[in-house]
């Protein structure tokens, strides 16, 4: 080929937008591709602690993901807590722009202050709260004392009734502003001649949200919650610095159990089948909602 | 008994004093226009009659009894606002039944109500459709709709034609009119635009800095203007003013030219004269060196300076022409201002 019949097919316009994303889609496939393609690959193979056998196994560790009661628990633990945690941070969020949509003092700093716990590293927050709820030297007991009058000792992380509500406060104190802000954003954007409209149609609150505010904020509203959903779903750091999943499986969610299952019992091949499990249910989840947003659109 | 009285309605922003002191009474069924230079307080008014703005002092009734601490949706009024704010989620038929739903009408009164406004508006083939696929004139007519279909008592229109192209604008201004003899509902009706004021209302309510300058019928405030700035406010082209010396009955110009005819006691005055005033006329008085001549077809409008005084007359189409002509003036029909005070001397 000749420089110029080379320049040539570079200047054809199909050749050339080719030519420019390449670099791009070549990280891409090296960085998400490949190890995806290497993960399905281990999960058929049989490697672990005791030894690697790098030839095709079958579907072993997929049938062994049917049986395995700690798997589906630590599932349940996630959903439960996912399906918990984010109403509670929707709610709380929303209130706190309903607030801030009013006239108040000194409001960009209030909203720097209270998006101050979203930029703090989850296994800073997560360490932070574990000090806090310590049950002899923590300040959550203290304060309880002082409320209570009395001695309070409640044992945050070891009370079967208390470490959920523990790890539940932390994530909410942690995650709320961001809900906060994409909800505060939103509503700013509702026109508020429409609200005052309304208000002279005698329309109650809930007439009101149902059929100005909620429609409008809906497209921002719905993509906070899935990623809120997705990062409660893959949950490790802060229950991880606060429990460790414990006592005993009882805080396990299903990124701390393949953990586990890899790093600490080194069952490679049965690590790499659990998280193409993960894999497969928030893709799931992900395509339903998009495509649930797009109807609306 | 007057449908709504307001007694002294005053309204701050921090320290600036954007309502003073505005009293007046307005009949059931008429139909009064607010009007005024933007930044005259005449929104703020408006929207504290729908109770949107909360007021500083004073004090609204409407049928009697006191609707100042009411929210927006205890007063019964329904409002047309300038961006229309039509619910972008709901369709059209949805917009206009909104505030009957919001009052538990039941769904048959609804819909007969719902296709009698539609039917008004000529609007009927659009009930199924978004805001969103409407163009200015036809969210418009939804706006109106929307306000019409509730039996309240009092109609406020803030500014609703603002947004539409002129042709439009006199289409829908015609419409309006129509439909509040069609309804013989209380109007009131904002606009900063002196010609749908004095086309729409029955009675013109004229604000100036937050306070009344004058009320009344549209042509009293258009042949007796209380002072200069109401005369300037209402007509187009707007009156000439110059400063003049009366002496033995004829208005001295200050460029020497003297125009007998005029009953007034000598003195210096504002004279304002409207362009409709002057008459092209071959034995009239007044010589003028005409600069610039407008032609609108039927009429035109031709300049001249007297004394540096930039005057416009409203001639014959053909009678408008470049250079000297002589123009007479109806004496009787121009008026005379304090120079001082700017207030008008019968």
């Amino acid at each position: 080929m000749t420089a110029n019949s080379l320049s040539r097919t570079l200047e054809r316009p199909g050749v050339f937008k080719y030519l420019l994303i390449a670099p791009a889609v070549f990280v891409i496939l090296l960085i998400g591709l490949y190890p995806l393609i290497k993960l399905a690959v281990t999960s058929f193979q049989d490697i672990s602690m005791f030894g690697a056998d790098y030839s095709f196994n079958g579907a072993k560790h997929y049938v062994r993901l049917f049986g395995d009661s700690r798997l589906w628990e630590s599932l349940l633990h996630t959903v439960l807590f996912t399906a918990v945690a984010l109403p509670i941070e929707l709610v709380l969020g929303y209130l706190l722009a309903l607030l801030f949509l009013e006239r108040l003092p000194g409001k960009s700093f209030f909203v720097a202050i209270i998006l101050l716990p979203t930029i703090i590293s989850p296994i800073v927050a997560g360490s932070t709260w574990r000090l806090m709820i310590d049950q002899r030297f923590g300040p959550v007991n203290q304060i309880l004392s002082w409320i209570a009058g009395r001695e309070v000792e409640l044992l945050w992380n070891i009370q079967t009734y208390l470490v959920w509500p523990a790890i539940m406060i932390a994530e909410v104190w942690q995650w709320t502003p961001f809900m906060f802000l994409m909800l505060y954003a939103a509503l700013s954007n509702v026109d508020k001649e429409q609200l005052e409209a309304a208000q002279i149609d005698g329309a109650s609150w809930w007439m009101t949200f149902r059929r100005i505010v909620l429609p409008a904020i809906m497209p921002v509203m719905v993509i906070a919650m899935l990623i809120r959903a997705l990062d409660l779903f893959r949950i490790f750091d802060i229950i991880w610095t606060m429990t460790q999943g414990g006592p005993g499986t009882m805080t396990e969610t299903i990124s701390i159990y393949a953990y586990n299952i890899a790093f600490r019992e080194f069952e490679t091949s049965y690590s790499a089948a659990i998280a193409f499990l993960v894999i497969f249910i928030l893709t799931l989840v992900v395509v339903w909602l998009l495509r649930r947003v797009e109807v609306e659109r | 008994m007057a449908n709504l009285k307001l007694h002294n309605i005053n309204k701050y922003y921090g320290a600036y004093h954007a309502v003073r002191d505005v009293s007046f009474d307005i009949p059931a069924g008429e139909f009064v226009v607010l009007v005024g230079a933007s930044g005259c307080g005449k929104s703020t008014l408006l929207r504290a009659i729908a109770g949107l703005e909360e007021i500083s002092g004073g004090d609204m009734t409407l049928r009697g009894t006191s609707i100042t601490r009411l929210a927006p949706r205890d007063r019964n009024v329904a409002m047309v606002f300038q961006s229309y704010a039509l619910y972008p989620y709901l369709s059209v038929r949805e917009n206009i039944a909104f505030g009957l739903r919001a009052r538990k009408t039941p769904d048959a009164e609804i819909n007969t109500q719902v296709a009698w406004a539609a039917e008004v508006l000529d609007i009927s083939d659009y009930l199924d459709r978004y805001p969103r696929e409407l163009s200015g004139g036809q969210r418009q007519r939804v706006a109106i709709g929307r306000a019409i279909v509730r039996d309240a008592d009092l109609y406020l229109f803030d500014e609703p034609l603002s947004n539409l192209d002129a042709k439009l604008r006199d289409g829908m201004r015609e419409e309006i009119k129509k439909l509040h003899e069609k309804l013989g509902k209380t109007f009131i009706y904002v606009t900063h635009d002196q010609i749908e004021a004095m086309t729409l209302a029955q009675r013109i309510i004229l604000l100036k800095d937050g306070q009344i300058e004058q009320v009344g019928p549209p042509l009293d405030l258009f042949e007796r203007p209380r002072n200069a700035y109401v005369a300037a406010f209402l007509g187009s082209p707007p009156m000439n003013f110059i400063e003049v010396n009366v002496s033995a009955g004829s208005v001295i110009l200050p460029d020497g030219q003297a125009l007998p005819g005029c009953a007034m006691p000598d003195g210096i005055y504002t004279w304002g004269i409207r362009p409709e005033h002057f008459t092209a006329d071959e034995q009239g008085p007044l010589l003028a060196k005409l600069d610039v001549i407008q032609p609108t077809g039927a009429r035109s409008y031709g300049t001249f300076y007297i004394a540096g005084n930039h005057m416009m007359a409203e001639l014959d189409a053909h009678a408008a022409n470049h250079g000297q002509t002589h123009l007479s003036v109806a004496m009787d029909r121009t008026l005379f201002f304090d120079p001082a005070t700017g207030e008008a001397i019968p």
